[in-house]
């Protein structure tokens, strides 16, 4: 009996912590579905407003919004792909190679994932516009890739080290390549690994702002740039940020809820054991 | 394997939006960046007809006022540009200005007659010109207009209340100590406030700091040729300081973060009695959609500090990077921008001109009873210090004056840290031998 | 014995097309984009390099360096990311920490309530920044309301240096708990029962198993958590750009937000690269220490 009423008391207390923590967002919610007006004259959820979606209609009309988030998935689906192509293969040399040093160069890769993108973005900067590379494609998946690359590496590490010795061995006995190792055995027996990989990787590139803020422009302009037009704007136009903010964010949210087995592994997975 | 289809998968996701990525290719495209509001919006949806007409593509591009500025200086250099067609905020003139083809230079137009200068206000023209010559087409016409609720000025309660009260008639306000009464007077009143002020750190903070310091009598540089002098009269500008603190007294809560937003809003629920405003902003207000005064506004030059008067300016010009590939359609788009008819059409959406006719024409300005105030206002005319590292002293005049007015520094503690601090600067860039 | 990262004992030519293939790209793309670039922003933070000159950048060696060190908002900039990092973290970690102990404990809804925290850490940082300037504001925002349901004059907390600076490390704590938050939760469910309950029936107190078994167990987890924060910390931007600008003032001019302004406001890039290396090899030293702490408990030799 005890036992059950300390339940419901966390449970309400859970709650209470859940529903704080959400508060942001609830508000943000709340505002996109206000008129322009309300958000001045009614701003707290105790003042009574009639719900409206014109903020949405605004931001489809007035802005980028689509181009941006089609920028956005698009430069997300292909630094996803090389970073996490490239990442794995580096991952499971590192992990399985008979190599010097090896402990050093892992130490190294993952080193540049350290460097404050800031003290990156301006040099980056400098390169592109000398070969033409703003404001382009290739350049805004090319600087993204700098930070899954390495993120990936060390993600990955742990999962190709747990894989008993003897996968390879007996693969390499009988005289199959390395790679062949790597595709047929290695590669899905991380796949979990992988997934993560894969999921932060389009994380780490949909949430990118330096980068996209020094580096790209009206071609390439992405999903963080919608935020940063609506502030700074002459005219008020909360409602319509908050729109477009509600609106980056749901397949974030809908993305953790699918996949949120495989985020608490990305999330605890790197380096942590278990 | 399963494997096999996923990977299948993907990549055929991935050929699909590298096709739907392409871009398709056009004859001649201009590249034009300007800043964001009603007047650019208005020459947006303008733009088919522009096409229709001369063939040239106009890849749009509009960006708040911060971004402008900084797209522009990484976009731009000598032997290459991203922008054919660039809008540049007056004080900004002086760094961008040996970018820019002078406008002397600008290749005429074929479809598209050149603007004469001599067609544009005079307070505009000087904000286009650096080193003897204008480095492109001013084409919105910003400077200090005073906005003030006329209703609550010509009520007769008011005006009895204030007659007893101060002494005087209650007039929209001519002089700064007129300012600050009627601001303090409207401040009493239940659910109101006098003044409007711009707090918020930005650009505005320095065109409301070099107003109010230059009606009290002091520069703050002064710039002739290449030389550039400290002129800043510390016991002028800490006198301008104290009256600013007076003034803010009368304003809205949050008024030491009060930024265009702010202003607009504030003033447009009905709780300002007077401030400064933009033309460019103006159309906001008279808004019926989102401004509960709209009609009710009255407009007039700034009031008239201790020692003169003074408006600020603010304009925009539009110019044209000496590394662009298609001058000739960049400045097609702007003549066309610039000319009368268009100009017209884009009023309606709320341009504010620049040029003499459309200011002066007897039509617009009954239904723009702010075009007078304006012609007025930039017989006044002052600009902010012009010269390559204007961004820098910016950053230090909004910073310590901020600081001064919300009583962080005193006044004089203020001033002081300003002047050493622009010193540096004028030390560090070579000004100072 | 030439080659670099071949076994001893004979250099196979097998081994050498291996390691190209497999690590070649990666290696390759590092130097290509990351070693370059950093040495590129070395040779610039050696020049007066002023991105809207006509005339080619000055070489002026250390000048650029010699005058950070003189300038006061250098200083304020490193003293507030101290402070930040110093307030921020603990935080973050100890609310992590007993949310995630909290957590432990079976009940309805765990899984679900779980998933609902994590969101803020999905959050896009820039929005999360603008979704807090509003809600600070005074006159549209939720707190402008509270205050003036308990009767108060609404205080502008974006205008004043203190607030801001607290309303910057609420942001961030909000943001970023549920990241310590989770990962100790898992570090805590796979965490072998036996323990636990081997040290219950021995009679020792729910704090005592606490104290001497679960918390140094969590260490590690711990450690790799605060690590990842503390080099996100020292790098905050997005956030703190969108909701302050770096101010009232200069109260929240964090270092990156300092390099950008010199960058894009002021154009000095030869001065903003200067600084950029300075952030840099902080967080490198910073890097160093934690990444041979982890990796020294990996396996690695085999």
């Amino acid at each position: 009996m005890r036992k059950k009423v300390i339940r419901s008391l966390i449970f309400i207390l859970a709650l209470i912590i859940v529903l704080i923590e959400l508060i942001p967002v609830i508000l943000l919610f709340l505002t996109s579905i206000k008129t322009n007006m309300a958000i001045w004259t009614s701003p707290t959820p105790f003042h009574p407003f009639k719900p409206t979606i014109e903020q949405y209609i605004g931001v489809f009309r007035e802005t980028t919004f689509f181009k941006n988030i089609f920028n956005s998935i698009y430069i997300a689906l292909w630094t996803t792909f090389f970073s996490v192509l490239g990442g794995s293969l580096a991952s499971y040399a590192l992990a399985r190679f008979p190599l010097k040093r090896k402990k050093e160069i892992s130490i190294g890769i993952i080193f540049t994932r350290m460097i404050p993108q800031i003290a990156l973005a301006v040099p980056i900067y400098y390169m592109f516009r000398k070969i033409g590379l703003l404001d382009t494609y290739t350049g805004m998946i090319l600087a993204h890739t700098t930070f899954n690359l390495p993120y990936v590496v060390w993600l990955l590490l742990p999962f190709f080290q747990q894989i008993p010795k003897e996968f390879e061995e007996a693969a390499l006995i009988d005289g199959c390549s390395y790679i062949k190792v790597f595709t047929k055995i290695f590669f899905p027996l991380v796949s979990s690994g992988i997934i993560v990989a894969i999921i932060f990787c389009f994380l780490g590139s949909w949430n990118d702002f330096i980068y996209t803020l020094v580096l790209s422009n009206v071609k390439t302009t992405t999903a963080p740039m919608l935020v940063t037009t609506f502030v700074g704007m002459y005219a008020p136009e909360v409602g319509k940020m908050s729109a477009a903010g509600i609106l980056i964010i749901l397949p974030v949210f809908v993305l953790a809820l699918t996949l949120q087995r495989y985020i608490i592994m990305g999330l605890s997975g790197g380096g942590v054991k278990g | 394997m399963k494997f096999k289809l996923v990977f299948l998968l993907i990549s055929s996701i991935l050929i699909l939006s590298l096709v739907l990525a392409q871009t398709t290719p056009y004859k001649t495209t201009i590249n034009v960046l300007v800043w964001d509001d009603a007047h650019t919006k208005a020459v947006k949806s303008l733009i088919p007809e522009f096409e229709k007409v001369t063939g040239i593509k106009v890849n749009f591009i509009a960006l708040p006022t911060r971004s402008v500025l900084e797209k522009a200086a990484v976009g731009i250099s000598l032997d290459r540009t991203d922008y054919d067609l660039v809008s540049i905020d007056e004080p900004f003139v002086p760094q961008f200005g040996d970018l820019l083809l002078p406008y002397p230079l600008w290749p005429k137009g074929k479809i598209f007659e050149k603007v004469d200068l001599k067609d544009i206000v005079e307070g505009a023209v000087n904000a286009a010109i650096w080193e003897g010559s204008a480095r492109g087409l001013p084409i919105n016409g910003n400077v200090y207009v005073y906005i003030y609720r006329k209703d609550l000025f010509e009520d007769p309660t008011n005006k009895e209340e204030f007659k007893k009260e101060y002494g005087y008639e209650l007039n929209p306000p001519n002089t700064f100590k007129e300012l600050l009464d009627v601001s303090k007077f409207f401040a009493k009143k239940p659910n109101m406030y006098g003044f409007g002020p711009f707090t918020i750190k930005a650009e505005g903070v320095t065109a409301e700091a070099v107003f109010i310091m230059s009606s009290f009598g002091t520069d703050i540089l002064k710039v002739s040729g290449k030389a550039v002098k400290l002129a800043l009269d510390k016991k002028k500008a800490i006198e301008a300081i104290k009256f600013y603190k007076e003034l803010l007294e009368t304003a809205p809560p949050g008024k030491l973060s009060f930024g265009h937003t702010e202003r607009i809003q504030a003033f447009n629920m009905g709780q300002i009695a007077v401030m400064f405003q933009w033309p460019a902003l103006i159309p906001n207000h008279e808004d019926p959609k989102q401004s509960l005064v709209a009609g009710k506004i009255g407009y007039m030059v700034p009031p008239a500090g201790p020692a003169r008067r003074v408006a600020v300016t603010g304009c925009w010009i539009l110019g044209i990077p000496k590394a662009s590939k298609n001058k000739t359609a960049a400045a097609e788009y702007a003549y066309w921008w610039a000319s009368k008819e268009a100009g017209k059409k884009l009023i309606e959406a709320g341009m504010s001109p620049v040029r003499k006719d459309l200011l002066s024409d007897p039509e617009l300005q009954k239904t723009r009873k702010w075009y007078r105030a304006s012609l007025e206002a930039f017989k006044y005319g002052i600009s902010r210090p012009r010269f390559k590292d204007y961004a820098r002293v910016s950053e230090v005049i909004q910073v310590y004056w901020t600081k001064g007015i919300s009583g962080e520094l005193t006044p004089e503690q203020a001033i002081d840290s300003m002047y050493n601090e622009i010193y540096k600067i004028l030390k560090e860039e070579g000004y100072v031998q | 014995m030439s080659n670099r990262g071949n076994k001893s004992g004979g250099v196979k030519p097998r081994q050498i097309i291996n390691n190209i293939i497999f690590l070649g790209p990666v290696i390759a793309f590092l130097i290509l984009m990351l070693i370059y670039p950093l040495v590129y922003s070395l040779y610039m933070s050696f020049h007066k390099w002023e991105l809207t000159q006509i005339t080619p950048p000055s070489f002026i060696g250390l000048k650029n360096y010699i005058n950070l060190f003189k300038d006061p908002l250098f200083w304020h900039a490193l003293k507030i990311q101290i402070i930040f990092i110093c307030i921020a973290i603990p935080l973050e970690l100890i609310i992590g920490l007993l949310i995630a102990l909290l957590f432990q404990i079976e009940f309805k809804g765990n899984n679900i309530m779980r998933t609902l925290l994590l969101l803020p850490f999905f959050i896009l940082p820039s929005l999360s920044g603008t979704t807090w300037r509003f809600i600070l504001h005074p006159t549209y925002g939720v707190f402008g309301a509270i205050y003036r349901f308990l009767g108060k004059e609404p205080v502008d907390w974006l205008s004043n240096g203190t607030l801001t600076f607290i309303a910057v490390i609420f942001q961030d704590v909000w943001r970023t708990w549920p990241f310590i938050f989770i990962t100790l939760y898992a570090a805590l469910s796979n965490f072998p029962q036996e323990l636990k309950e081997a040290a219950a029936i021995d009679g020792a107190s729910k704090f005592q198993i606490f104290f001497s078994i679960t918390l140094p167990l969590l260490i590690p987890a711990i450690t790799v958590a605060c690590f990842l924060r503390l080099i996100d910390a020292l790098r905050i931007f997005s956030e703190v750009y969108v909701m302050t600008e770096g101010g009232p003032g200069n109260a929240t001019t964090f270092l990156s937000i300092f390099i950008y302004k010199n960058a894009f406001r002021f154009f000095q890039m030869g001065y903003a690269n200067a600084a950029g290396y300075i952030l840099t090899t902080i967080a490198m030293i910073i890097s160093a220490i934690g990444l041979t702490r982890i990796f020294s408990r990996e396996i690695y030799e085999y």
